[in-house]
């Protein structure tokens, strides 16, 4: 148990690689394996069973699908040291498997292989279905093949070797493994009744703004209010580095008013990237309104990110009070951008921009930036759920 | 991708767990939505600590009224029934609805709930099913909290730092519920666009409709549920519209369009036309 030992990426070198034990198509090997090595990994450089192929690494295509205790899993999803005393069977063994057998001849029969990239993982999620359906209804094989990927598109002859092989099965009496099925019972109504309180529901107020997508940016929209009169919440936003310092994860390292560098930690979830950048600030007395531009490159340079925020300053309900009306435009290339759904996006842009409001609220009340840390951290947000910071329209 | 280098601990007891969390290890059940992110190196945490060991973490029993699935119960397990009582059929519904069989082997209930992405089904539907979660920290103190407010937004949870879920706790009259689920996905599998969850025991005058996949946390849509309740009737569908429209103000109209489908299709699968 090495739960105690204190990891830091400088002592990287000193992660320790686990001793596995596992069966791999029958035959016994051990293994030393580095934390982050995957079983797909292990099984291709290692055991050099490349038939197990990589493709996504994120558990969508299927290419590495194989069977761990006899059930499919994703290799590229299970890490190797999780795996000790398991028994894996990839495509190069099965050896002596009916079912397999039969998958193979119906594969071939219905040319249910054309590049045969897919192949492998197609074969393992194959066999678990033949083993698994009670019958060989072909909306059921679609549905369930929906997680193995073929862009040769040869999903015909594929569910069509799986449809033969599960009605040989039924010929042979080999009964189907799968569980009792769900009771279909047709909606039946019920009697009016007076419902009870519902105490949570008030709790769970989620609310969005509008973001909108236009040609390859994305933008989202937010009015805010602060709970500050217009001048003093401009004099406080003209000024960069008193903004800056209120925007969670950011740092200005230089700047002259006008330009500036720095970096922006985001964590969202398990996520978290660090862009370094550089860019522009512009503020109108006039109109009360103001532009930061920038651009950054995550850790590794493997996202781009290139923004725009702009902000203007009215008054708000009561003269006591502004409404701030933002617009973020950005645009997220590389890594970070393959995960770009967009409501995840607004999420995250809720949540900064909750934070950021009530560090200028604490600032211009005087007082002083919450630590972004433990249990304060966690004060803000809950403030900021309650509704500390209102959201119009 | 390969991950970024991480020691990866597998502690046996919650203690140990919790002591490595504490430490600033990224918790992982499954690891099917963090083991993506690990890959395109999204997450790059220092350690993470597998909860699978901890013994208790897969159990599934049932005691004092209620069904109690440990965090580390797979959605295969859930869908297959497989364990010695009879699960919701809700649950086994929805569980088979989760992306694919091969990642359902291995993905978990609590890893799904406490990850908290928006378009998952276990936040949804057990908020529609009135789940409470057992939370244990450090300390070795445990609590209890509703899974209806659990979730404060995309990959946002009440969870303290140091603190994990040890199981999923369902009422077991829930098994003679009335219950709708429909989801939108763009293809089977696939992160759902839109989540429709309704549960009604009339017994117990409890009735939930829930937005799912709002990109924040699930929306408890009460007033309208107080309706279908007093009415045992199905909405017009611009009742629905207009109950979302007023919640989530500012919904782009597709994803409208979306939600109001998925909410009127799970209305109709408990209240017939």
């Amino acid at each position: 148990m090495t739960a105690h030992r204190q990891i830091t990426r400088n002592d990287a070198d000193a992660i320790k690689p686990l001793p596995i034990r596992l069966t791999v198509n029958g035959e016994i090997s051990d293994h030393l394996v580095p934390p982050r090595t995957q079983l797909a990994e292990l099984l291709r450089d290692r055991l050099h069973l490349t038939a197990t192929h990589l493709a996504c690494e994120q558990g969508v295509c299927g290419a590495c699908t194989v069977m761990v205790d006899g059930r499919p899993v994703r290799s590229c999803l299970t890490f190797a040291a999780d795996c000790d005393g398991i028994e894996v069977e990839t495509l190069e063994g099965w050896q002596g498997d009916e079912l397999m057998d039969r998958l193979r001849a119906a594969f071939t029969r219905n040319h249910a292989l054309q590049c045969g990239f897919c192949t492998p993982g197609m074969l393992a999620t194959a066999r678990d279905l033949v083993e698994r359906l009670d019958t060989p209804d072909e909306a059921r094989i679609r549905n369930e093949l929906s997680g193995n990927l073929c862009r040769c598109t040869g999903y015909v002859g594929i569910v069509g070797a799986i449809r033969e092989v599960i009605e040989e099965r039924d010929a042979l009496r080999i009964p189907p493994k799968s569980p009792p099925a769900l009771p279909r019972i047709a909606a039946q109504g019920f009697a009016p009744f007076t419902a009870r309180a519902d105490e949570v529901a008030s709790a769970a107020p989620a609310a969005l703004g509008e973001t909108t997508s236009e040609n390859g940016w994305t933008i989202v929209r937010r009015k805010v209010t602060l709970d500050h009169p217009p001048k003093a919440v401009w004099t406080h936003f003209r000024d960069l580095p008193s903004v800056a310092r209120c925007l969670p994860g950011a740092d200005l390292s230089e700047t002259d008013g006008k330009t500036f560098a720095g970096h922006v930690g985001v964590r969202f979830g398990p996520i978290s990237a660090r862009f370094e950048g550089a860019g522009e600030f512009t503020a109108d007395d006039a109109t009360q309104s103001g532009q930061v531009t920038g651009r950054g490159k995550d850790r590794g340079g493997q996202s781009n990110v290139e923004g725009q925020l702009a902000f203007t300053v009215h008054e708000g309900e009561t003269p006591a009070t502004s409404q701030v009306d933002v617009s973020f435009r950005f645009r997220i290339e590389g890594v970070l951008g393959q995960f770009n759904r967009p409501e995840l996006v607004n999420g995250l842009v809720d949540y900064i921009l909750g934070e950021f409001v009530a560090n200028c609220n604490a600032v211009l009340s005087g007082g002083e930036i919450r630590e972004s840390k433990g249990v304060s951290a966690w004060a803000v947000l809950r403030a900021v759920i309650m509704g500390f910071f209102r959201r119009k329209g | 991708m390969k991950p970024a280098i991480f020691d990866h601990l597998h502690p046996t007891t919650t203690q140990d767990a919790l002591k490595a969390l504490a430490m600033g290890g990224k918790a992982m059940g499954g690891g099917q939505s963090l083991g993506p992110m690990l890959n395109l190196r999204l997450a790059r945490p220092d350690s993470v600590v597998g909860l699978s060991a901890i013994p208790g973490m897969t159990d599934i029993r049932e005691e004092r009224g209620k069904i109690i699935l440990g965090a580390g119960v797979t959605h295969a397990r859930i869908e297959d029934n497989d364990c010695a009582i009879d699960l919701p059929p809700m649950l086994r519904h929805v569980a088979r609805g989760i992306a694919y069989r091969a990642v359902r082997n291995r993905g978990t209930v609590g890893g799904s709930i406490a990850h908290a992405d928006p378009a998952a089904d276990w936040i949804s539907a057990m908020t529609a099913l009135d789940a409470e979660l057992v939370l244990q920290d450090g300390a070795g103190k445990q609590r209890r909290i509703a899974v209806a407010g659990f979730m404060l937004g995309a990959y946002r949870t009440q969870l303290a730092p140091g603190e994990i879920i040890t199981s999923v706790e369902i009422r077991s009259q829930m098994r003679d519920a009335h219950w709708g689920y429909y989801k939108i996905c763009r293809k089977v599998g696939e992160f759902a666009d839109a989540i429709g969850a309704l549960v009604i025991h009339p017994s117990s005058r409890f009735i939930r409709l829930v937005a799912g996949a709002t990109g924040a946390q699930p929306l408890i849509l009460t007033q309208l549920g107080a309706e279908i309740a007093a009415s045992a009737q199905r909405p017009r569908e611009q009742a629905i519209r207009d109950a979302l429209g007023t919640n989530l103000p500012g919904l782009d109209p597709v994803k409208l369009h979306l939600m109001t489908t998925a909410l009127d299709r799970c209305i109709q699968k408990v209240i017939p036309a």
